[in-house]
């Protein structure tokens, strides 16, 4: 089986799904390849922050500035992904007020509207804040759900021609001369080979930009940096809370839904997949962040989770954090004389449209056809589809029947119609898929009782037949990661419970 | 100021441990008073009474879909036994040769167990203890001399000792024998889930439009202990059924009577009917809870449950008190002796900060391992146990605490039950053994019934 398509994208990240809409919509059809589940890199691995550009107002204005104008073009074409919580800098006693002043007018010289409040004022909006603060600079900063950015994006583009295939690797190239005739792609799942025919090769891959490269002999400079991030069991913020001061361990707070999110850290990795957080990172980002909100200190951490930065070096410098966080598109026609690829990397979830619209501006450029972009003006078909505060009330309410209203997940009020439903909707091959797609998992016992009942319906939907023990396994072990450096007070307890019955009742 | 009430004995902590030092010292015709936060993890986890999962199975019982059926073993189902009279298997004692020589070895291969401070003699009292409290019709069985085999919620077959006769008909099962049911809208049990591991049938069964409520463990336990549910249960199941001589169901048979549950079904459906364990909470466990309590609170002793203890009152090497405050409660009470019998970190007995793991009523020292990033290995399902589950408190062979020079530090204070430390139950499978036999024997040394 030989597939033909215009543009062959490999990489399910948001840059990869965001320039499959942009060529959708320029009426070019692509194909993108994923070796994982969209979402299974760095956009699904971040703290969900929807930038204004204060982060980098400072150190990197040309990224400041890319930042807010994709944060109002966000705020237009995804709102149904986005809460518009604003964001505060705060100063505290032991910060520059020079570094406060500095950052106000970069903000202003970068377009970044920008609001300084008392200290009255700042503990008044968020009563959780440090009292001994100083002064609070608010931004337009938000939280974005990256999950259902990127399955939005590829839902539009696969209504528009785009097709993605999922669980699927290149794993080599037909090379002639100077251009890529085809890719070799494997079926991750069923093993099955085949061929791809496309003129133009788009490498989105992220953090894993030079393995892919690697097939066609071709190496960047890419600097891997880790990023750590804990989520605690309730949501302590209602604005995105920052440390205003130059760029550091644990200086951010984003809230996210019911839960808020403590970031970051920035280690230089060498492996891709170095997803490991140690109980030290955990210590470090508990104090830092708890300067900001003291209440940190004694809430509940439901898990740790770590996501690959993809940093591009043009030159030599020696501290990540300074290396920009705008992004890098190269043609290698130009670099290396190989015609038809072209790698785009680095960047911020917040710019992924931006990425996406000047790749497909050069693919456009390299086909020679003039088509403008639309992305910053065609909304995601999920906008105006949104749940309403009433129909999210009138599910709590929900009368529960007996067949298919039962809650699988009660720490996410996941009723399993709903589950069935995605079930029956999409193709999934996996787990993580089901995972990727749904609030299961993402709750205070993360998966503890509800993957043994996802499983359960698995099996009563004939979905599933023997394997669902090592899955179950497997998922544990996955889920082990996360929970690991978090184990002491109640999640300890709660530990001792799921190893109870997974290691005691069932034996596993 | 309350007034001090004074017993011979307080017991803290409800699990089994505490429960089964209670019954001992009642025995002994002690005062006793028994304080209890909860229901321990007793009506969490235990379904069956583990002693060793750990031992070599001594009857040779394949995985079910080798079984072949040529197996010259004495099976159950082909000789079918009236209720109440489980012949085959049934040992005199109260352990197996099997069981009985695998703790010996055991003992001698992990000096440091709680089991090895115990002695084989007095686990074998503690368990004929325990068991004594279940006369038929709900009793508790061995099958074969050492371990048997039990289907569970995930369709594995688990290790296990003590098993009460609404679970013996699921050991040693054939594939072609088995029919397992579920509750459609039961999010706890998945019929299909158990039988596709098990290469057996599974069905699901509707229940009526009537229930509009969330089906629990628990509502499930009540209904069965209708007529007219049990009967609607049994003909659904009987329309089913293909000639399959055993019927597998969560373990849910009724809280109260489930030896008649069963009994009941097995007439309608005319085949054998057996309990299979599943997610928290635990129906059978709950049985043995209510047993405990209800001879318990028949022979006088106190029985404070939803009480949690909130300070002790040491000097010097003594206890003199204990304070209870659990709104609207505000009591101390005092005794001459005091059993800590509060569980690990699910019960409270045992807590962890970011730094350390503490014992918070008495402040004994809890052995543990060094720093926080020994307390878990790296994969969850590692064949070595995580060293944080051998953490605990150290005794001397008379179960009370001790520093790390062997000196006692509370002398009227005894320890049992898996607050213990150098034991991890869960791999184990020796959960309700340790309790028995530590709660038994921290009762008789702490009433100076052994060598004192």
């Amino acid at each position: 089986m030989d597939i033909q398509t215009e543009v062959l994208i490999v990489g399910g990240g948001a840059t990869g799904v965001g320039i499959a809409r942009d060529l959708s919509l320029r009426g070019i059809p692509s194909i993108l390849i994923e070796k994982g589940d969209l979402t299974s890199g760095a956009s699904g691995r971040n703290h969900g922050l929807l930038h204004s550009g204060g982060r980098y107002a400072v150190s990197d204005p040309e990224a400041a500035r890319e930042c807010i104008s994709e944060n109002r073009i966000l705020k237009r074409i995804a709102s149904h992904c986005i809460e518009e919580t604003d964001g505060l800098f705060i100063s505290l006693p032991e910060d520059s007020v020079h570094f406060r002043d500095r950052f106000l007018r970069a903000c202003e010289e970068t377009g970044i509207p920008t609001t300084l409040l008392s200290q009255e004022e700042a503990l008044a909006l968020e009563p959780e804040l440090n009292p001994d603060l100083l002064s609070v600079v608010k931004v337009p900063d938000g939280a974005i759900n990256p999950f259902e950015l990127v399955l939005e994006n590829a839902r539009d583009a696969e209504k528009h021609g785009a097709k993605c295939i999922l669980h699927t690797e290149v794993t080599s190239f037909l090379v002639d001369r100077d251009k890529i005739k085809g890719a070799l792609a494997k079926d991750l799942i069923n093993g099955e080979e085949y061929l791809i025919h496309a003129p133009y090769l788009v490498n989105a891959t992220g953090a894993w930009a030079n393995q892919f490269l690697k097939l066609a002999y071709l190496h960047i400079d890419l600097a891997l940096s880790k990023g750590t991030m804990l989520i605690t069991n309730q949501r302590l913020n209602h604005r995105v809370i920052n440390r205003c001061r130059p760029s550091s361990d644990g200086d951010i707070i984003v809230p996210n839904d019911t839960v808020s999110i403590l970031g970051t850290t920035s280690v230089r990795s060498e492996e891709v997949e170095n997803f490991e957080v140690t109980p030290s990172e955990v210590s470090l980002l508990i104090k830092e962040t708890a300067k900001m909100v003291p209440a940190i200190q004694g809430t509940r951490l439901i898990r740790a989770y770590a996501g690959i930065r993809p940093l591009f070096q043009s030159e030599e410098k020696g501290e990540d954090r300074e290396i920009s966080r705008g992004f890098t598109l190269i043609d290698h026609e130009k670099r290396d004389g190989l015609q038809n690829l072209i790698t785009i990397t680095g960047g911020k979830l917040v710019t992924y449209r931006l990425m996406a619209e000047k790749t497909s501006d050069l693919i456009c450029q390299k086909m020679g056809i003039d088509v403008p972009c639309s992305t910053h003006l065609k909304p995601l078909p999920g906008v105006n589809e949104s749940p309403k505060l009433k129909d999210r009330l009138k599910k709590i309410g929900h009368p529960v029947s007996a067949e298919g209203g039962e809650i699988l997940c009660d720490c996410e009020l996941i009723r399993r119609e709903e589950v069935e439903e995605l079930l029956k909707e999409e193709k999934l091959k996996d787990l993580q898929d089901i995972l990727h797609r749904t609030r299961l998992a993402k709750g205070t016992c993360q998966g503890g009782f509800c993957i043994y009942r996802l499983l359960g319906v698995l099996h009563d939907l004939k979905m599933m037949e023997k394997d669902s023990n090592k899955i179950l396994k497997g998922f544990f072990e996955e889920r082990w990661k996360g929970i690991r450096p978090v184990l002491w007070g109640t999640s300890l307890k709660e530990e001792e419970l799921i190893e109870s019955i997974y290691k005691g009742i069932f034996d596993l | 100021m309350t007034k001090i009430m004074h017993y011979d004995l307080i017991i803290i902590g409800m699990g089994l441990s505490g429960l089964m030092a209670a019954k001992t010292a009642a025995e002994a015709g002690q005062k006793v008073i028994i304080i209890g936060k909860g229901m321990g993890s007793l009506c969490l986890f235990s379904n069956t009474i583990d002693v060793l999962g750990k031992l070599p199975l001594t009857m040779k019982m394949e995985p079910l879909r080798e079984a072949s059926g040529v197996d010259t073993k004495v099976r159950r189902g082909e000789h079918p036994v009236p209720e109440g009279q489980f012949t085959h298997g049934q040992v005199s004692g109260p352990l197996g040769t099997g069981m009985s020589d695998g703790l010996s070895q055991w003992m001698k291969d992990h000096p440091k167990h709680p089991y090895s401070k115990v002695g084989l003699d007095r686990i074998k009292e503690a368990l004929s203890s325990f068991t004594s409290l279940f006369p038929p019709p709900y009793s508790f069985q061995t099958v074969g001399n050492g371990n048997c085999l039990i289907p569970t919620g995930a369709g594995t077959l688990r290790p296990t000792y003590f098993i009460p006769i609404t679970m013996v008909a699921g050991t040693s099962l054939k594939k072609e024998d088995a029919l397992i049911v579920g509750f459609k809208g039961f999010k706890d049990f998945y019929a299909d889930y158990v039988a596709d591991q098990m290469d057996c049938r599974g069905i699901t069964l509707s229940l009526s439009e009537a229930f509009r409520q969330e089906i629990t463990t628990t509502a499930l336990a009540r209904l069965m202990e209708r007529e007219s549910f049990r009967e609607t249960i049994g003909r659904a199941i009987k329309e089913k059924i293909h000639g399959e001589t055993r019927v597998g169901l969560p373990a849910l048979l009724g809280v109260r009577e489930s030896w008649k549950v069963k009994k009941e079904l097995e007439e309608i459906i005319g085949s054998e009917v057996f309990e299979i364990p599943t997610l928290p909470p635990s129906i059978p466990g709950l049985r043995i809870f209510n047993r405990y309590k209800e001879w318990l609170i028949q022979r006088g002793v106190t029985f404070l449950l939803g009480c949690s203890v909130s300070r002790a009152t040491l000097k010097g090497k003594k206890c003199e008190g204990v304070d209870v405050s659990t709104p609207p409660i505000f009591n101390s009470y005092s005794a001459d002796r005091y059993i800590l019998a509060t569980g690990r970190f699910i019960g409270g007995g045992l807590v962890a900060d970011e730094e350390k793991i503490f014992e918070p009523i008495f402040n004994l020292p809890v052995t543990q391992p060094k720093s926080r990033e020994d307390w878990f290995r790296k994969s969850f399902f590692d064949d070595l146990s995580h060293p944080v589950h051998q953490a605990g408190i150290l005794t001397d062979s008379s179960f009370r605490a001790i520093d790390e020079k062997g000196e006692v530090l509370l002398e009227n204070v005894w320890v049992a039950g898996s607050i213990l430390a150098d034991h991890h139950s869960v791999d184990e499978k020796s959960r309700e053994g340790i309790e028995i036999a530590t709660g038994y024997m921290a009762a008789k040394q702490a009433l100076g019934k052994i060598g004192a």
